[in-house]
C-alpha cells in the first residue's frame, strides 16, 4: 500500500480527531446530579434556619458529604457519565476533579457569606434564601463548568 | 525502541482508524457505544474488532453487569503506541516530511 497523499492523509487525521471528540464529549456530570445536590443543599439551609439541634445539622452535612464523595466517585469525576465509556485521565486533564470540588468549596462561601449578609441585614431566613440561591448556581453554572472542561480537553488533545 | 512516526497499515483504513482514534481517548469503550458513534452495524465493527485485536491491538473484555453481558473493547499498549506513530506520520505527510515505516 502507498501513503496517502498531503490531502488524504489530512482527511484521515480529521476522521481521527471527530472519533476522539465522541470520547471528550461524554466528559460530564449528568444533571441529576446538579439537581440533587441542589436539593440537598437547600435542605441543609432549611435545616439550619429551622435551629435543629447542632448535632442534626452536622450528622446531615456529614451525611451529604459522604453522599457526594461516593456518587462522584462513582462518576469518577465526570469521566464516565454515561457508563459506556470512560474517559482517559490524559484527556480528561487532572484539573477536572480539582476543579468541581473548587467549584463547591466556592458555593460553599458564597452560601455562608450570603446567609451572614442576609441575617446581618434583618431578613427572615438567611439560610434558606442563601442555599436556593446558590442551588440555583449549582443547576446553571455546574454544565457550563463542565463544558469548559470539554473544551479545554479538545484543546489540549487537538494541540498534541 | 519503536519508531514514533511509524505509519500503520493495519490502522490506516477509514474505519479502523477511526475506531482506534476513538478508543484512544478511552481506558475503555463498550461495543455499543463504538457502533452507535461511529454509525457501523454490528457484523461491520465486529469484523474491525477481530482484526484489531488478532493484531494485538486491543482487548476485548465481557464483563456482567446488571445481569447483562457487555462487550467492551480496551486499546493495549502496543495498539497505542502504534496508534500515536501512525497519527505522527499522517502530520509528517501534511507536513511535507517523510515518514518511516
Amino acid at each position: 500500500m502507498t501513503h496517502p497523499t498531503q490531502a488524504e492523509a489530512r482527511v484521515a487525521l480529521q476522521a481521527a480527531e471527530r472519533a476522539r471528540q465522541h470520547v471528550i464529549d461524554r466528559l460530564g456530570l449528568p444533571m441529576w446530579y446538579w439537581w440533587g445536590l441542589a436539593a440537598c443543599w437547600i435542605a441543609l439551609g432549611v435545616l439550619a434556619d429551622l435551629h435543629a439541634a447542632w448535632w442534626l445539622v452536622a450528622a446531615a452535612t456529614v451525611a451529604v458529604g459522604a453522599g457526594h464523595s461516593y456518587v462522584f466517585q462513582r462518576l469518577d469525576a465526570g469521566r464516565q457519565q454515561s457508563g459506556d465509556v470512560r474517559v482517559r485521565a490524559d484527556v480528561a486533564g487532572g484539573h477536572t476533579h480539582l476543579l468541581v470540588i473548587g467549584f463547591l468549596l466556592a458555593l460553599v462561601g458564597v452560601t455562608v457569606g450570603l446567609a451572614l449578609a442576609l441575617a446581618a441585614d434583618g431578613a427572615g431566613h438567611p439560610s434558606i434564601w442563601a442555599s436556593v440561591f446558590v442551588a440555583i448556581l449549582l443547576v446553571l453554572g455546574g454544565p457550563r463548568v463542565m463544558a469548559w472542561t470539554r473544551g479545554r480537553a479538545t484543546e489540549r488533545t487537538t494541540a498534541r | 525502541m519503536t519508531d514514533r512516526r511509524r505509519f500503520d497499515e493495519l490502522i490506516h483504513p477509514a474505519t479502523r482508524l477511526s475506531i482506534v482514534a476513538l478508543m484512544a481517548a478511552a481506558d475503555w469503550a463498550d461495543f455499543t457505544f463504538i457502533r452507535d458513534q461511529l454509525g457501523l452495524s454490528d457484523s461491520a465493527l465486529s469484523k474491525q474488532l477481530a482484526t484489531l485485536e488478532d493484531a494485538g491491538y486491543i482487548t476485548i473484555e465481557r464483563p456482567l453487569s446488571e445481569r447483562r453481558r457487555r462487550v467492551r473493547a480496551r486499546l493495549t499498549p502496543l495498539g497505542r503506541d502504534r496508534y500515536t506513530g501512525h497519527v505522527v506520520a499522517l502530520r509528517e505527510i501534511i507536513a511535507g516530511a517523510p515518514s518511516a515505516g
